[in-house]
């Protein structure tokens, strides 16, 4: 199928409603039909992926620019248009969107507390994810934003596990904080457009002067970065990974924290470049900052949900950096790291989730040695961590790779100095691995069954997905660069 | 002819108060019945008000105008006022043998507000105001076990009439300085006189009056022991209808008065900074819900002053709009309370513990109340808050609107505090089953759509509150 023969039929509209539907849905099965909720769920979930993937397919990467585009008048008087359209930079985070709900959904399959208001949630955090990503209007960017935000509270308050309530409040105040930050910067781009539209493309065009562009930069970038955990913001991401269920925090370090960066990209650089241009030193610091702070502190860490949840912290710096190098290649490495670095968290905690499940304990010294009780769910904590370290084969590497070469290129020192933190993040992936899975067996962990089939499949998936885009990394480059090319001219 | 179709709806709430007059002279008929009734001709008002609700129109020698604001907001009243009888089932706060006296009360101080977003002459403005506060001066002394709570009635009743007795000073002392009365014409000599001290400290003491009904900082004191202490359907009833009357009051005089001057501006940008910093922070500690919700209704009357203070169209279209949405928000929440507390006492945060079990649907429709509140899309508070916000920054007042959202990230803790309560915690001892009839199911469920609808489709509604507010100018 190509973009041609869909132009009639409303994708975009199609995806998001999957969520909704599916959301509907669930709420009017009783609750006690657990396995039925879970298959609509998973059902719904599918839909939506099989959607994103011939999304992915049918775009036409040659043309660029965007496509699918549904655009409709929604409030006249403030000039909100229902605007969605996918480019070269949202598309594989639609695809990335919609192979984290899935698989996070399947991974979910044993859950039997409270099934249907968690289904339920989870939609709803999706729609908005999905929302963000595909919305090209500030008005509902910034509502899908706050709608994909506020469903964490509940999931990680009543799911959740270590100091979860504590948790799901710091979180839930950090992100809603940022977007004190963003609500104003979209009103002031908004009122010096002229008050009458919210079209990010028609703001585009309009153009800011340099004062105006300069604040409404800093305000979006420290909004946005909180969701992305820019350090000195990021405390409340591995507070709230460790204390997530596993879905959750699958769908949250894997996608939610992509929304911050994307914000970024998406409002703060395309509308303010000469922002960017005055801020991106204060960006590549606290990017760098990130990078070797993360690495550090994850060294430090004797719980498996901590550790992966600082070297998210560690991997977002990742993207940081390659967006404030402002070069096709950094960019290019940004976006193609915030999906490959989704992938592998949505691996990581959900082979940690299993083992969780099973021992009831993440804490790593009293592990050791489950490689020789339950191979197979240590083969895909092995293997995202050597995703997280960058092996080449795996799609980080090649996204570290592009960010790694501009910005020793753009900043030198910074640049040489993350990637020292690259080497101490390797060392302490390495150190956990050691700890957990080799060494002596432990007889507390003999009668764990292993990874079963059936539960094997998501994660399956999500390996394939690994070493298919290290393999054939062009196959999302053509795509982001279609779209980061004419983005770059513009600086 | 036409003039009395103009005071329709007016007329007919002065019938349905008679006809509970009557009914309160003599005492045979059984609370339930008194309910059907009340809740039949508060019915039959709310369609008679939306029918009026396209006149236009003046009477009385020009001190009454009717036109699209009044009726909006004269459907607003009339709309609370039909949800606070629906909940009044279980009148179990105030004794039985004077049930017709709170309805008649509640009929009486709903005219009384018809009137109120309909006056444009300072008399007939102190004389609605005082109407609808003497009824409820009333009502709120009409509680059950009023020994515990008699310092409510009194304190509100003082405070009252002390801020009642400011507002007639400074109303005497304009009527001094521009020898008139009609606000239209006051409004066209005022700003000449902005020099004189007389004019200037007759405004405050004005503006003071109407500010004590909306509970702004400081005007609240009495808000959070009135709150506690009245019965809860009284309290549900001042928290919506009667905001939206106070709320009406000061979008007209703001909007007669055609711009401010920039001194009335910075006084009104501080009070609203302090209303709202104020009420969030009280709130945050509170254990009361009704207490919480007194606070939290002192931070929301500091966003609709955010929207008044823009003194543009967009500005009173969004208060408009924002009180719209607090009113279904905020009755939302106060339904699932009335239930919650079916035999009248005042309702602890914690007994709301396993309300998820007890009725998932009434703690569904709290969450988005509450979640409305903290002005979470797609919910109709949020778009309140959004709408305010861009009109107040249209004027680029871009700190308050930093501050207002930092107060909406505080306002968060608090409401999720109780949705923590209600969907989180474990109940320390059983709580019997919730029983819902269908009425209420419904009513959930229409108040649940609304809350949505008004969030994510609000273009219908914010062109009928930019006509509204065309009109005020």
């Amino acid at each position: 199928m190509t973009s041609m023969d869909m132009a009639g039929f409303p994708i975009l509209t199609a995806i998001l409603m999957s969520t909704v539907l599916g959301l509907l849905v669930i709420l009017f099965i009783p609750a006690e039909r657990t396995r039925l909720i879970k298959q609509v769920s998973l059902s719904f979930a599918s839909i939506g992926l099989v959607l994103c993937v011939l999304l992915y397919l049918s775009y036409d990467f040659h043309k660029g620019g965007l496509q699918f585009v549904e655009r409709s008048l929604w409030v006249k008087s403030l000039g909100i248009y229902y605007f969605n359209a996918v480019d070269g930079i949202n598309l594989p985070m639609m695809l990335l969107t919609s192979i984290v709900l899935f698989t996070g959904i399947w991974t979910m399959w044993e859950l039997e507390y409270r099934v249907k208001e968690f289904f339920a949630l989870i939609f709803l955090l999706v729609a908005g994810v999905y929302g963000v990503f595909m919305s090209m209007d500030l008005f509902w960017i910034f509502v899908w934003y706050d709608v994909s935000l506020f469903p964490m509270y509940p999931l990680i308050a009543i799911w959740g596990g270590t100091r979860k309530e504590y948790g799901a409040m710091k979180l839930t105040l950090y992100l809603l904080a940022g977007s004190a930050l963003i609500l104003p910067a979209i009103l002031y781009l908004w009122v010096q457009g002229g008050a009458h539209t919210f079209d990010l493309f028609e703001l585009q065009r309009i153009g800011f002067s340099v004062f105006d562009q300069r604040l409404t930069f800093l305000m979006l970038y420290l909004g946005f970065g909180i969701l992305a955990a820019v350090w000195p913001f990021h405390t409340w991401s591995p507070v709230g990974h460790v204390a997530a269920p596993t879905a959750v925090s699958m769908i949250h370090a894997g996608v939610l924290m992509k929304l911050g960066a994307y914000g970024v990209l998406r409002i703060a650089m395309t509308l303010c470049p000469e922002g960017l241009a005055y801020w991106s030193n204060l960006m590549a610091l606290l990017a760098v900052i990130g990078i070797v702070y993360g690495a550090l502190v994850g060294l430090a860490q004797t719980d498996l949900k901590y550790v992966i949840g600082y070297s998210s912290v560690s991997h977002m710096g990742i993207v940081g950096l390659g967006l404030a190098t402002m070069t096709v290649s950094g960019i290019n490495g940004a976006v193609f790291q915030m999906f490959a670095h989704g992938v592998m968290t949505a691996l990581f905690f959900s082979s940690v989730g299993y083992i969780y499940d099973r021992t009831h304990t993440k804490i790593i010294p009293e592990l050791g040695g489950l490689s020789k009780t339950m191979p197979v769910a240590s083969t895909f904590f092995i293997l995202a961590a050597l995703a997280g370290i960058g092996v080449p084969l795996m799609a980080s590497f090649w996204a570290e790779l592009l960010v790694f070469v501009s910005a020793v290129k753009v900043f030198p020192v910074g640049g040489v100095l993350a990637l020292m933190g690259l080497i101490v993040s390797a060392l302490f992936m390495l150190r956990v691995v050691q700890r957990t899975f080799y060494g002596d067996k432990n007889p507390r962990w003999e009668h764990i069954p292993d990874v079963n089939g059936f539960l094997a499949v998501p994660r399956i998936i999500l390996v394939s997905i690994i070493f298919f885009f290290g393999l054939f990394p062009k196959f999302i480059l053509d795509v982001v660069q279609s779209a980061v090319i004419p983005f770059v001219g513009r600086f | 002819m036409t003039d009395f179709f103009l005071f329709l709806p007016e007329f007919y709430f002065i019938l349905a108060a008679l006809a509970f007059f009557i009914f309160s002279l003599n005492k045979t008929a059984a609370p339930w019945a008194l309910h059907r009734w009340a809740l039949l001709l508060a019915g039959v008002g709310l369609v008679i008000t939306v029918g009026a609700s396209h006149q236009e129109g003046m009477i009385f020698f020009d001190c009454y105008r009717v036109d699209l604001f009044s009726q909006v907001f004269k459907v607003l009243l009339t709309l609370g006022t039909f949800w606070i009888i629906f909940s009044s089932s279980e009148l179990k706060g105030i004794d039985p043998r004077q049930h017709a006296e709170f309805y008649f009360l509640i009929f009486v101080c709903t005219l009384a507000m018809m009137m109120l977003v309909s006056a444009v002459e300072l008399l007939t403005v102190y004389v609605s105001i005082e109407l609808s506060s003497y009824s409820l001066y009333l009502l709120v002394s009409m509680r059950r076990n009023a020994d515990e709570y008699v310092e409510t009635g009194i304190k509100y009743f003082m405070i009252g009439v002390t801020a009642s007795a400011l507002m007639l000073f400074g109303i005497s002392l304009l009527f001094g300085v521009t020898n008139t009365t009609f606000i239209p014409q006051m409004i066209q000599s005022l700003p000449l006189l902005m020099s004189q001290p007389a004019a200037v400290i007759g405004l405050l003491l004005a503006l003071s009056g109407f500010f004590f009904k909306l509970a702004l900082f400081p005007f609240h004191i009495w808000a959070p022991d009135v709150y506690q202490g009245a019965a809860n359907q009284v309290t549900a009833y001042i928290a919506t209808a009667s905001k939206m009357a106070a709320a009406a009051l000061i979008i007209r005089f703001a909007g007669l008065s055609g711009g401010a001057n920039p001194g009335l501006i910075k006084l009104l940008i501080v009070l609203s900074i302090l209303s709202m910093t104020f009420g969030n922070l009280v709130a945050l500690i509170q254990k009361d819900i009704k207490r919480l919700l007194a606070y939290s209704s002192i931070a929301h009357a500091g966003y609709i002053l955010i929207g008044i203070l823009s003194f543009s169209e967009r500005g009173f279209a969004a208060a408009i709009y924002y009180a719209m949405a607090y009113l279904v928000m905020n009755y939302a929440c106060f339904m699932v309370i009335l239930k919650i507390a079916g035999d009248g006492h005042n309702l602890q945060i914690k007994e709301l513990a396993g309300l998820h079990e007890r009725s998932p649907l009434l703690a569904l429709t709290l969450m988005l109340g509450l979640f409305g509140l903290a002005g979470i899309p797609p919910t109709a508070g949020f778009t309140g808050k959004f709408l305010v916000f861009a009109a107040a920054l249209e004027k680029g007042y871009l700190f308050l609107i930093v501050i207002g959202m930092v107060n909406a990230t505080i306002s968060l803790y608090y409401y999720l505090i109780i949705i923590k309560a209600a969907y989180l915690l474990k109940p320390v001892k059983p709580y019997p089953a919730l029983p819902t009839d269908s009425w209420t199911r419904y009513l959930s469920l229409i108040l649940i759509v609304m809350m949505i609808y008004l969030g994510i489709f609000p273009d219908r509604f914010i062109s009928l509150t930019e006509a509204a507010a065309r009109t005020l100018f």
